[in-house]
């Protein structure tokens, strides 16, 4: 199975450096052309959008129209305003980026990509600081899992998901293509043209290709507390150096028949300007990523509503990091990791009666890890999920439930391979209409579900002694209401929605540092007991002489506490990095073809560790952001300007300890569409 | 127009409440310890900058925490790792901020910071002992700093194996334990032997992988005590005659954290025992020295009063939150206990 798997892998890569080459030499190209290159924002001015009814699991979502308005350069930006969405900083353009929903870290949320998992499962996070926005359609977030049943076995098998889905071409014969020339840049020494190509071949082909370079310096003002100084140091070795081509092609023979296929190819190299010690502030290692996947998918619906859904992924990841400064008498560290991994996924639907469907989703992957690292284990890891979903609608009623076996085979050349293991995972979800329109929603969702030990956890210097972790469980409880109207007076509309929820995680997988540097203790210590509330409330005013208001606010609170060891002096204290209180809020004002917008992203004091003492307190802080967008037409050409002054007020703050964030920075593009 | 403004009116609202909930940090008031006392260094955890002094008062039987901050308004920085006192000051090693912080003994307040770096790379300090009014610190870049503490000027380097861990002096040499312990699996395997009337290296001994610990009696031996490679190799203990410097005696020996204390040895062993060993008899007197059951969740760093024949042993609890201080009488009896910071991983005793 594995060799198999292996040389089925290497004619592929084989396969792809062509297009690779081809796609890699556009962001080079590139940088000759971003003196004319020019910017577009689309600002959905007119027509009133109703937020979607929400479903049965909580979803929010953000669309490019509205990236601009959030202040937004990248997924993490994007999303910092979502009820339950604590984002992990550790600051500036290059800075690591994670996110973790309901308190239940980073490894339980599950990033798909045009519907297919970007799979890190070395770390079991995704840095979404390094997703870029340029050819981002829309992202979802959904507590659980997303609604539909049939979709791939994966979207079942995380705690929460965030779905990208990208641009896809929309054209027509008359004009059979669509270019699109942007550039950003402003403080950090950013630097960042891109590049957006739609064509349209024939009544059933088009393509996309997205291309972008970014380049920042990554510098910024910072002030540490504690170490006597009152002056200001500058952030150094932060600098950022990536490119991206994303190559997609497309058949669509109808609505229910068609077929993709994308390409994507990341390199980058960055500084790491790690954590501010006091008094050695100065950090000279370096991380570099070289990123491939090749993915594809197929779905037809046919008449008598059976539904398939394929999807296939191959992906490489490859890191190098070098630490100079390490002593160890040699130069320092220089590390190499290399990530593959091989995915299949089919689904199937099909109504026997109108308001029943069934659904069954396979999904495979084989995935290894190389390492330059002394008696490293050479993990490969097959996995196999099954999950049967039913969704049966009666009355006023809708019921959904569906039940996941994973299956998880692991092999190692160094140490002890982690035995086989196979869990059941049960969802069920439910939602009641009590009035005669649809304007009142009422829904609940229970989700047993669990992450497995990464790679790094099952064996990083695990050859002194196998590690036999098991899987962290989380169950999920949620209930909640959604309120939609559309208001026939000054608001064009307003949407609430509350949910209440309670998440219990088991067998949490904790590294705890040791007597020996070298051996980190990774056990199933932990269990957490998380209560909170998500609040959302949506608005915006009707067109009245050209001018729009528009406004939005979430609030989260999450009481999450360490229940694992009564005697401890941490039991019933916040868990780490959770502020009690988050709360979001945007507002702003169009008019004609500009727009204003203000956002404000608050956080209550958290600590960085168990213990709940003033030594260990970080800040609570209040973040604002101002943007400014304009449209103008030049010639037949629609061409967009915008300005983002981010942390307008020069808030001094850190998420991480020892990791501060950037002061007041500013930042301009300018797109143009052919 | 109501809704929004009803709206906005609830945003501030709660834009006010969160805004209280910052909690302000607790500011501890300067004590100044003029009693005789225990100083309590807390590592604290890597690049948290979060290492801190604790004092423990005898006579108030109290213990203040963070006495550095306190004193001087600002922190010790990341990872202390050795604490010693010498004359009328106390000589802080700091890791990885990579300094030596020099204080008043009497009331920790700053005398100056002396900073470690080969241009901008630190050299991260770990030990340091003192010789003849020149304080020796192994430098973790494969050097001896010496630094002279009149002046305490900027120190001189001896080159030394890899990673040098502790040291120690005995017979006008200095003892330096080369670990290699950045270098997994490649450790060092080396004690280099300085001769302290010319600060220029005349020996390196080969003794047991990683070496870690060394500590010298009165009876002509050195100790080094080695950590082994965590593989096929184990924990040893190597016996150096400080005349001819030639290892007398090499065995396996299941140990951590040696300290010396006239004629006996202490020793936390895998089993979180506190074990004493005899410099006379070269054998283990008593496999557990806590005499009354006190349980101590993980033993992390020990020390002796050689006037009282008290020992402490620190307790690092999870190594994530904070620790404990144990004192024992010398039948093993606890005394007293208190809490001390993160990671508490060496005591200075502190007598007027």
């Amino acid at each position: 199975m594995f060799i198999k798997a292996n040389n089925s892998k290497s004619n592929l890569y084989s396969l792809s450096a062509g297009l690779l080459c081809l796609l890699f030499a556009l962001p080079l190209s590139l940088s000759a052309q971003t003196d004319t290159a020019k910017k577009l924002n689309e600002v959905k001015i007119n027509g009133r959008h109703l937020p979607q009814i929400q479903t049965p699991t909580p979803s929010q979502q953000i669309s490019a129209a509205d990236f601009d308005r959030y202040s937004a350069f990248n997924v993490a930006d994007a999303i910092r305003n979502f009820a339950g969405v604590n984002i992990k900083d550790y600051g500036g353009i290059g800075g690591l980026k994670t996110v973790s929903v309901r308190s239940l870290g980073a490894e339980h949320l599950s990033v798909l990509y045009d519907g297919v998992q970007i799979n890190d499962a070395e770390n079991g996070q995704i840095d979404l600081g390094k997703l870029n926005l340029s050819n981002v359609q829309n992202i979802t977030l959904y507590n659980g899992q997303p609604s539909e049943i049939c979709m791939a076995a994966r979207s079942f098998a995380a705690a929460s998901v965030l779905s990208i889905a990208t641009i896809r071409p929309v054209l027509t014969a008359e004009k059979p293509y669509q270019l699109l020339l942007g550039l950003k840049g402003g403080s950090f020494g950013l630097i960042n043209p891109y590049l957006q190509w739609q064509q349209r071949l024939n009544n059933n082909w088009s393509f996309i290709v997205n291309s972008y370079w970014e380049k920042a310096n990554g510098r910024y003002k910072y002030k540490v507390n504690g170490d006597g100084s009152d002056t200001s140091s500058v952030r150094t070795n932060a600098d950022v150096d990536a490119k991206e081509a994303d190559g997609a092609l497309y058949w669509t023979k109808s609505d229910s028949n068609k077929f993709n296929l994308h390409i994507n190819y990341y390199n980058s190299e960055r500084g790491l300007p790690g954590a501010v010690v006091f008094y050695n502030p100065t950090s000279n290692e370096r991380l570099w990523n070289k990123d491939f996947s090749l993915q594809s998918g197929y779905e037809r619906t046919w008449k008598n509503s059976l539904r398939l859904l394929v999807n296939t992924k191959l992906s490489q990841e490859y890191i190098r990091y070098i630490d100079p400064d390490y002593l160890n008498g040699t130069g320092g560290l220089d590390d190499r990791y290399t990530q593959r991994e091989f995915y299949l996924s089919a689904a199937l639907s099909y109504h026997f009666v109108k308001n029943w469907e069934v659904s069954y989703s396979t999904d495979a992957a084989l995935t290894d890890l190389d390492a330059s690292l002394y008696n490293f284990a050479y993990p490969s890891r097959f996995t196999l999920l099954n999950v049967l979903a039913t969704n049966y609608t009666l009355g006023k009623f809708r019921l959904q439930g569906n039940l996941l076996n994973t299956y998880i085979n692991e092999w190692v050349k160094m140490g002890k391979a982690t035995p086989s293991r196979s869990v059941f995972s049960p969802t069920l979800m439910a939602t009641f209409q009590p009035l005669p329109s649809p304007t009142l929603q009422l829904r609940a969702f229970y989700k047993d579900i669990f992450r497995n030990p990464t790679f790094n956890e099952q064996y990083y210097f695990s050859a002194f002694g196998s590690r036999n972790i098991k899987p962290e469980f989380a169950k999920q409880f949620d209930l909640g209401f959604t309120y939609t109207k559309a208001v026939n007076s000054f608001l064009d509309y307003i949407a609430f929605t509350v949910d209440g929820y309670y998440n219990k995680v088991t067998d949490k997988i904790v590294a705890l540092p040791n007597k020996n540097p070298v051996i980190l203790t990774i056990i199933n210590l932990g269990k957490v007991d998380i209560t909170g509330v998500d609040f959302g409330f949506k608005t915006q005013t009707k067109l009245l002489n050209g001018w729009r208001g528009v406004f939005s606010v979430n609030y989260t609170y999450q009481n999450a506490v360490d229940v694992t060891d009564p005697t401890s002096s941490y039991y019933n204290q916040q868990i780490p990095y959770t502020p009690m209180h988050t709360l979001a809020l945007n507002a702003g004002v169009n008019y004609k073809n500009a727009g204003l917008y203000y956002n404000q992203v608050l956080s209550s004091y958290r600590y960085y560790l168990s213990q709940n003492t003033p030594q260990n307190l970080i800040d609570g802080y209040s973040v604002s952001d101002l943007s400014l967008v304009y449209n103008v037409m030049a010639g037949n050409k629609p061409l967009a300007f915008s300005v983002h002054v981010d942390n307008l007020f020069n808030e001094n703050y850190v998420i991480i300890q020892s990791f501060p964030m950037p002061g007041r920075s500013v930042l301009f593009s300018v797109q143009i569409k052919i | 127009m109501k809704n929004l403004k009803s709206s906005l009116l609830l945003a501030t609202a709660f834009t006010l409440i969160l805004a209280s909930c910052h909690k302000d940090k607790k500011v501890t008031p300067v004590t100044v310890p003029v009693t005789s006392g225990l100083y309590v260094l807390n590592q604290g955890l890597f690049n948290s900058n979060n290492s801190t002094l604790t004092f423990y008062d005898y006579t108030a039987k109290k213990a203040t925490s963070d006495i550095f901050s306190s004193a001087n308004g600002r922190g010790l920085g990341d990872t202390g790792n050795d604490i010693e006192i010498y004359g009328s000051k106390m000589y802080i090693v700091v890791n990885i901020s990579s300094t030596i912080e020099v204080v008043d003994a009497k009331t920790a307040k700053s005398i100056k910071q002396i900073k470690l770096f080969n241009g901008t790379t630190a050299r991260q300090p770990r030990d340091i002992v003192f010789y003849k009014n020149n304080a020796y610190v192994t430098s973790y870049d494969g050097a001896v700093a010496v630094i002279d503490t009149s002046f305490l000027t900027s120190p001189q380097y001896i080159n030394v194996g890899r990673n040098p861990e502790q040291l120690a002096v005995a017979n006008g040499k200095l003892y330096v334990a080369n670990s290699g312990g950045l270098s997994y699996p490649n450790y060092d395997k080396t004690v280099s032997v300085i001769n302290l009337a010319t600060n220029t290296v005349t020996a390196t001994i080969t003794v047991g992988v990683n070496p870690q610990n060394v500590v010298a009696d009165a009876n002509g031996n050195v100790y080094v005590l080695s950590a082994g490679d965590y593989g096929s190799n184990p924990s040893s203990l190597a016996i150096i005659d400080d005349n001819t410097d030639v290892v007398k005696s090499q065995t396996n020996f299941d140990g951590s954290g040696m300290i010396i204390q006239g004629d006996n040895l202490y020793f936390i062993t895998s089993a979180n025992k506190i074990i004493v060993y005899s410099a006379t008899s070269h054998t283990i007197t008593n496999s557990n020295f806590i005499s009354d059951g006190t349980a101590i969740t993980t033993p992390y760093a020990l020390a002796a009063d050689g006037t009282t024949g008290e020992v402490f042993v620190t307790d690092a609890k999870n190594y994530t939150s904070n620790g404990a201080v144990f004192a024992f009488d010398k039948t093993g009896k606890n005394e007293y206990s208190f809490t001390a910071g993160i990671n508490p991983g060496k005591i200075a005793l502190f007598n007027r």
